[in-house]
């Protein structure tokens, strides 16, 4: 109860700091391995966003919005996760992976294996600089029967 | 405007943005439905009008378990608003004097101007803001904007200082907007603007349904103080 208390200590006394620097910001990627000793997945992006975005949709989105809200949370998982690690903010993200490719009916028969890294970019003088700076567990993918 | 009409507001107002938000859980894991169809429920009884207070406290109760259920705030700055708007409201309901009563709807219109001012403030001490190079960043690298067409703004250095400026002496002047009934009606028309904005480059249309529940309470401040 402390804890939940502590979490709500921010929101009483708010610091209001918006973008006061820009840090480096994360992108979730993710492989599917065909077994726990497999090393030749292909590191794919979670969700990227579209190329473009019409008039129409970023209005729709003022009302319904809950992929980019979840995508939201989860750069603050990630966040959190170079901050203080916690078995939370990994299994934050390797749930909603794993919603995401049952929702997208994505066949993992073959690749049963799933593992996520972070990679934090960030700008070095003019040059736009990758580096990864988490990588997670191999973890065997079940599918998410609780969605 | 009456103590009453603006907290009555905040209700009506702060009801639709949780409808909005607990909405877009609807098709969440079993675990998140359960705390958002819940709240969907006490929503439709906080826009009601029905037994305020208690619902309020019922509401605050279900954002304690939320906070707990994400470890921190799922929607990070909307989330906060959300809380401070929802405790206030419901401390306004049980606090003895109309006195005691203004105090807490004041420091929620208190926290809104701050909301604007320190935001200001954090960016012009930075020299990155200054030179426009903040902002950049914010199209070029980070998570934010929506679609890959808009980190080519990143490209347009000179739009962008202006846009950082604008931004920035905005939030730093908004608390002069409390003087007169008509600054305050076009600052806040201005802010809301910007929401607006924010929610259609970045997504974050929490933040402008949120922020928008606020606003009764600025209203309802400067007349108190000023008028």
């Amino acid at each position: 109860m402390l804890q939940t208390l502590k979490l709500l200590l921010p929101a009483l006394i708010p610091s209001w700091r918006f973008f006061d620097t820009i840090a480096p910001s994360p992108r979730i990627e993710f492989t599917l391995l065909k077994t726990e000793l497999d090393a030749s997945g292909r590191w794919q992006e979670f969700r990227p966003r579209p190329a473009r975005l019409p008039i129409g949709s970023m209005l729709k989105r003022l009302f319904w919005n809950p992929r980019w809200n979840e995508s939201l949370f989860l750069v603050s998982c990630a966040e959190r996760l170079m901050a203080s690690p916690t078995e939370h903010s990994s299994q934050e993200i390797l749930n909603r992976i794993e919603a995401e490719l049952q929702r997208k009916s994505i066949d993992v028969s073959a690749t049963p294996y799933l593992q996520f890294r972070l990679v934090f970019l960030s700008r070095e003088g003019a040059q736009l600089q990758r580096h990864i700076t988490f990588i997670s567990p191999i973890h065997r993918h079940f599918g998410n029967a609780d969605s | 405007m009456s103590l009453d009409d603006a907290v009555r507001l905040t209700e009506i107002l702060l009801a639709l943005a949780f409808l909005q938000q607990s909405i877009e859980h609807i098709d969440a894991p079993r675990d998140e439905r359960r705390l958002f169809l819940p709240r969907i429920f006490l929503s439709i009884l906080l826009l009601l009008g029905f037994q305020t207070q208690w619902v309020c406290l019922a509401l605050v109760l279900l954002g304690l378990l939320i906070l707990r259920r994400f470890q921190g705030p799922y929607n990070g700055g909307s989330d906060r608003m959300s809380l401070l708007i929802l405790c206030c409201l419901s401390l306004v309901y049980f606090m003895p004097t109309l006195r005691w009563q203004e105090y807490i709807f004041g420091y929620l219109a208190l926290q809104l101007v701050l909301s604007y001012f320190v935001a200001g403030w954090v960016k012009i001490v930075n020299p990155e803001w200054r030179k426009g190079r903040a902002l950049q960043d914010v199209f070029g690298f980070s998570a934010y904007p929506v679609s890959e067409a808009l980190r080519t703004w990143a490209d347009r250095p000179r739009l962008l200082c202006v846009m950082s400026w604008a931004v920035m002496l905005f939030e730093l002047v908004f608390p002069l907007t409390l003087l007169t009934q008509t600054t305050l009606l076009v600052g806040l028309t201005i802010a809301a603007a910007f929401h607006f904005g924010n929610a259609c480059l970045f997504g974050f249309n929490r933040f402008f349904w949120i922020w928008l529940a606020a606003y009764p309470s600025i209203l309802w401040l400067q007349q108190r103080v000023f008028d």
